[in-house]
């Protein structure tokens, strides 16, 4: 044991050369016979067990969002892809810009309104489901939980071809069902009210299952020595699930809001493979607008400027959900 | 929820883009190695062209055995990225297929070697093909072949409804549009797209048949021309009248439905005649191609893909041999064989199948007054504004004088 961590740690002096990661060099050098090694040397192995992860989250996470920050300031477009050192600096005008376009206006409300419906939803139907499985039908249990978290776990492109059948005004499943009872189906994709509704719909299909997840794993934790004593004292089921239930579920509620929310602002994929963002930028979302701008038109600028309002309004958002959800538990 | 990680990878994409850029600057051409020293060309080709050229290139091997060619097919989806990328890296292959729209864009990234005008001349091409490689008068891209929307219409289900000949007018389409589906039971009467991006290339035959232009030779924004208004009334006509479908999604299909009678009539190139034989062959002398319907005269859009050679490349010599192989006009009949692709260089149309083909005298006759697009670098941008005017006359959201009125003052803003 001690000679490999030994080892390890001389070696890890060798491939962290200066910059690479700071050494922590607390306690003094250990020689590699000793049995316990020193703190020093147990910070050694640490970090060189870190070092993949710590060089991949600078290469591909810190580097691109601190790049992105810079080129949010800069008039950065097509011609500087081969000349990048030309951008100009143009300070805070991207993001003035951004303000006064109507077009990124739409798609922050379009994405406002993808939330507002969309998370309630999905929390709402998500701890349903839940509890339904978590006590009702026993046998069919596992199947009902597989099914309920199918969605999740497919890929976008099937996903979409099945909703297409679904919503296709003509011959879809949904039209098939208007016609039975003698009325005509809407153009659900094609019309724009309905298209964003309708994306609402599909991603909150998508998603309950993990929401589901969560609270099943939430209900589980919660000690059944509680529930048995409430029940004890003639506590009906509606009253074990709004005086237990429901409280003691907080936490993952917090939770399963937090990432849903988080999610949903950043909802690309829906409007990317249903829509394209129409009819008419009706489900034209931030994160679809942001991808236009920067590789249909290369507005790179202007694109990390998009991209970096929508980071400020996730964290407010987040930052904000916290506080409220969390002094409720108190 | 993966999502979180998107706006990141957003991020990181664009930061890529950035740190390739860096280690771009400073490369340059320079030593040109003589065509007939031993080298290996370099060839990035799309969709099914990548795929046929590999056969060709093993054929051109054979006779030049100092070169070998290396084909990289690049699929149409990820193409431009693809381009971009290795414009930004500096590492462009040496021969490069390039949509006519890519052109204005890539000549501005200053990547592309001007055409060797000794060796091609405008002359042996069509007008429109060899406008699509060139920006600002300067020749950057060989056009490899060309293609051009025709009208596409079912034979037997107009028999159906009462006519039996091809319409020529705007007026006599939509009164077949409209017989297809009183008279033959048709869901719709003609496919055309009602949004999203490029559904100005549905809408191309109907503004130059009327004579209008986005930008014109001048350099003039001139999308609220009355001819162009005149083209989107015509157009939005079919959407109001139920004739066409408001809502596509994306990656439609449209021969699936013009196989099964959903969608009697569609504006098409060259590459549906083949999936139409391949896809529904039971539809086999039910259908026929016609020049586009007039309205001042029948002018469709040109579209078709160029050569061009890299500003980087060592091998600009080779190359320049390779691609008068690929264009001369046996070389052109040999891919129309392979690909169905229609041949730019107007000579090869003069022998074998392509002389014969009443179905590509159609073709011939419709290219040889197709109209180009012109090669400016934010050409996607601009098309995009025309996109959101046709978006809004199809959805019944402002009439077509307000929706164009809108689009050229937005256009204006970009020509400049």
């Amino acid at each position: 044991m001690s000679t490999t961590t030994g080892k390890a740690a001389e070696s890890a002096k060798v491939q962290a050369g200066p910059g690479t990661a700071k050494s922590p060099a607390a306690g003094p050098k250990g020689s590699p016979r000793r049995r316990k090694p020193s703190l020093g040397m147990q910070n050694m192995a640490g970090w060189l067990f870190s070092t993949p992860f710590l060089v991949l989250f600078l290469v591909f996470m810190a580097v691109p969002i601190i790049a992105t920050l810079v080129m949010s300031f800069t008039d950065f477009g097509l011609r500087n892809v081969t000349h990048p050192l030309d951008a100009n600096f143009i300070g805070f005008e991207n993001y003035t810009k951004l303000f006064s376009d109507e077009k990124f206006l739409k798609s922050l409300f379009n994405t406002a309104y993808f939330v507002v419906i969309g998370v309630p939803l999905t929390i709402f139907l998500g701890l349903i489901v839940a509890v339904l499985l978590n006590n009702g039908i026993d046998r069919a249990r596992t199947f009902f939980r597989v099914g309920f978290y199918a969605p999740v776990v497919t890929t976008i492109v099937a996903v979409a071809v099945v909703w297409r059948f679904v919503l296709d005004p003509s011959d879809g499943l949904v039209a098939g069902l208007f016609s039975e009872v003698g009325l005509t189906a809407p153009d659900f994709l094609g019309s724009e009210k309905l298209a964003m509704p309708s994306m609402i719909a599909m991603a909150v299909w998508r998603n309950v299952g993990t929401v589901m997840v969560l609270f099943i794993a939430g209900l589980q934790a919660i000690p059944t020595e509680v529930r048995e004593a409430a029940r004890l004292d003639g506590a009906g089921i509606w009253q074990e699930f709004r005086g237990i239930t429901i409280p003691l579920l907080r936490p993952t509620m917090l939770y399963a809001t937090v990432i849903t929310t988080i999610g949903y602002l950043n909802v690309f994929e829906e409007p990317f493979v249903m829509t394209q963002g129409g009819p008419s930028d009706s489900t034209l979302t931030v994160s679809l607008n942001m991808y236009r701008e920067g590789f249909n038109f290369f507005h790179m600028g202007y694109a990390s400027a998009m991209a970096y309002v929508l980071f400020v309004v996730i964290m407010g958002i987040t930052v904000l959900q916290l506080r409220l959800l969390k002094d409720n538990t108190k | 929820m993966p999502r979180i990680a998107r706006t990141a990878s957003t991020g990181i994409g664009i930061a890529v883009v950035l740190a390739l850029g860096l280690t771009a600057c400073g490369s340059s051409g320079g030593d040109d190695v003589a065509a007939d020293k031993k080298q290996t060309l370099t060839v990035w080709a799309m969709g099914a062209e990548g795929e046929k050229l590999a056969d060709v290139a093993k054929v051109y091997e054979k006779a030049n055995p100092n070169v070998t060619v290396k084909v990289t097919p690049v699929g149409w989806d990820v193409a431009h990225q693809k381009l971009v990328s290795a414009a930004a890296a500096g590492s462009m292959p040496d021969v490069a297929q390039m949509g006519g729209s890519y052109m204005g864009e890539f000549s501005e990234l200053g990547v592309l070697e001007p055409v060797d005008a000794k060796t091609f001349q405008e002359k042996d091409f069509f007008p429109a093909g060899w406008k699509q490689g060139e920006v600002d008068g300067q020749a950057y891209g060989v056009p490899w072949y060309v293609d051009t929307r025709v009208l596409y219409y079912r034979t037997d289900l107009a028999k159906k409804a009462g006519i039996t000949k091809a319409p020529t007018n705007w007026k006599e389409m939509q009164d077949l549009a409209t017989a297809y589906q009183k008279k033959a039971g048709t869901k719709w009467g003609l496919s055309i797209q009602p949004s999203a991006l490029d559904t100005v290339q549905n809408f191309y035959p109907f503004l130059y048949s009327a004579g209008g232009e986005i930008v014109n030779a001048k350099g003039d924004v001139v999308i609220n021309s009355p001819e162009a208004v005149k083209a989107l009334k015509e157009y939005g006509s079919y959407f109001s009248k139920g004739l066409s479908n408001k809502s596509q999604p994306p990656g439609y299909d449209v021969v699936k439905d013009f196989g099964n009678g959903r969608v009697p009539m569609f504006f098409g190139g060259p590459w549906h005649v083949t999936l139409l034989n391949e896809g529904q062959p039971q539809l086999k002398g039910k259908w026929a191609v016609a020049n586009v319907p007039a309205d001042k005269s029948s002018v469709s859009m040109a579209g078709g893909s160029s050569l061009v050679i890299s500003k980087d490349s060592e091998h600009k010599a080779a190359a320049t041999r390779f691609i008068k192989y690929l264009t001369d006009t046996k070389g052109q009949a040999d891919w129309y064989k392979r690909t169905k692709d229609l041949p730019a260089n107007t000579a090869a149309w003069t022998s074998g199948d392509l002389a014969d083909d009443p179905d590509l005298q159609i073709f011939k006759k419709q290219m040889d007054t197709a109209k180009s697009s012109p090669s400016l670098s934010n050409w996607t941008e601009i098309t995009d504004k025309v996109d959101q005017a046709i978006a809004k006359v199809t959805q019944g959201k402002a009439s077509a004088e307000d929706a164009l009125k809108t689009a050229q003052s937005q256009i204006e803003g970009l020509v400049k």
